[in-house]
């Protein structure tokens, strides 16, 4: 065996050992077509050829991969975003629970203050307070957190919506 | 499906027709096309991809290194078959694709 065709095989198996996964296959079969050459100088080139075929085959096999990755990326942030309205819309709901459940703790606790005859009280600790705390953490994070304001925000439109609907019921 | 129909591309697809039903080897295309390994061995992962070519490893003599060969899908033979037929131009290129009895 001449040198050039040392130089092929030995060209060709350092490719073998460097590619990916998916470019194995078509370097094995370039190295085992060397047997085959007639002429080493021949073999030589046909190493030269080969190693530039499979450096362009995994240069395509990363950017598919990147381009996976990129999207996988993409839809993890669709999914977070879907995450920070959904907190959203708990925290608020939480709060005008907690306003709820706290005035009528209170109306227990505290039957001499009468707050069941007060419907001003009501408007005032389940729709007014919550509100404005909704509205104002909408506002204040906005910029920064935009999925969670957007999630408090939807909350607080749902909430005040309702309201509109019962008193016009009314 | 897309594939880009160069020169090249379309020399192997040829060589493919000549026996579409035979395993041909890269360095025996490569002798047929004139074309050299890192202008063949791109195209014919590109069909290989487009599931137009299927490769198998030769189980051949003990001992021996198996060699990796290829041959044309169904898909691959129709799709060699039209796009050649298209180029040829209509009625000619059918008579020599042997697609029509002459």
């Amino acid at each position: 065996m001449g040198a050039p065709r040392q130089l092929a095989a030995m060209l060709l198996r350092a490719v073998l050992r460097l590619a990916p996964e998916e470019s194995r296959e078509w370097a094995t079969a370039m190295l085992r077509e060397l047997d085959f050459i007639e002429g080493d100088w021949a073999a030589l080139f046909w190493a030269f050829g080969s190693v530039t075929a499979i450096l362009r085959h995994a240069a395509s096999v990363f950017r598919m991969s990147l381009k996976r990755q990129t999207k996988e990326a993409e839809m993890n942030s669709t999914g977070r975003k879907a995450l920070g309205v959904g907190l959203g819309a708990l925290y608020a709901l939480m709060l005008v629970g907690c306003a709820f459940a706290g005035l009528r703790l209170t109306a227990i606790l505290f039957p001499g203050l009468g707050l069941d005859h007060a419907p001003w009280t009501f408007w005032l600790a389940v729709v007014v307070v919550p509100e404005t705390i909704l509205v104002t953490a909408t506002v204040l994070l906005w910029r920064k957190r935009g999925p969670l304001a957007a999630g408090i925000l939807a909350t607080s439109l749902v909430v005040g919506l309702h309201l509109a609907v019962h008193l016009a019921m009314r | 499906m897309k594939l880009r129909m160069s020169p090249q591309t379309v020399l192997i697809l040829d060589a493919f027709l000549e026996q579409p039903e035979d395993w041909k080897y890269g360095y025996d295309l490569s002798r047929i096309t004139g074309l050299k390994s890192g202008t063949l061995y791109p195209i014919l992962m590109r069909l290989a991809e487009r599931k137009l070519l299927e490769t198998q490893w030769e189980t051949g003599e003990p001992g021996k290194p198996p060699r990796h060969m290829y041959r044309f899908t169904p898909e691959g033979l129709r799709f060699a078959r039209t796009n050649l037929l298209e180029r040829a131009g209509g009625g000619l290129g059918q008579v020599a694709l042997g697609l029509v009895e002459c």
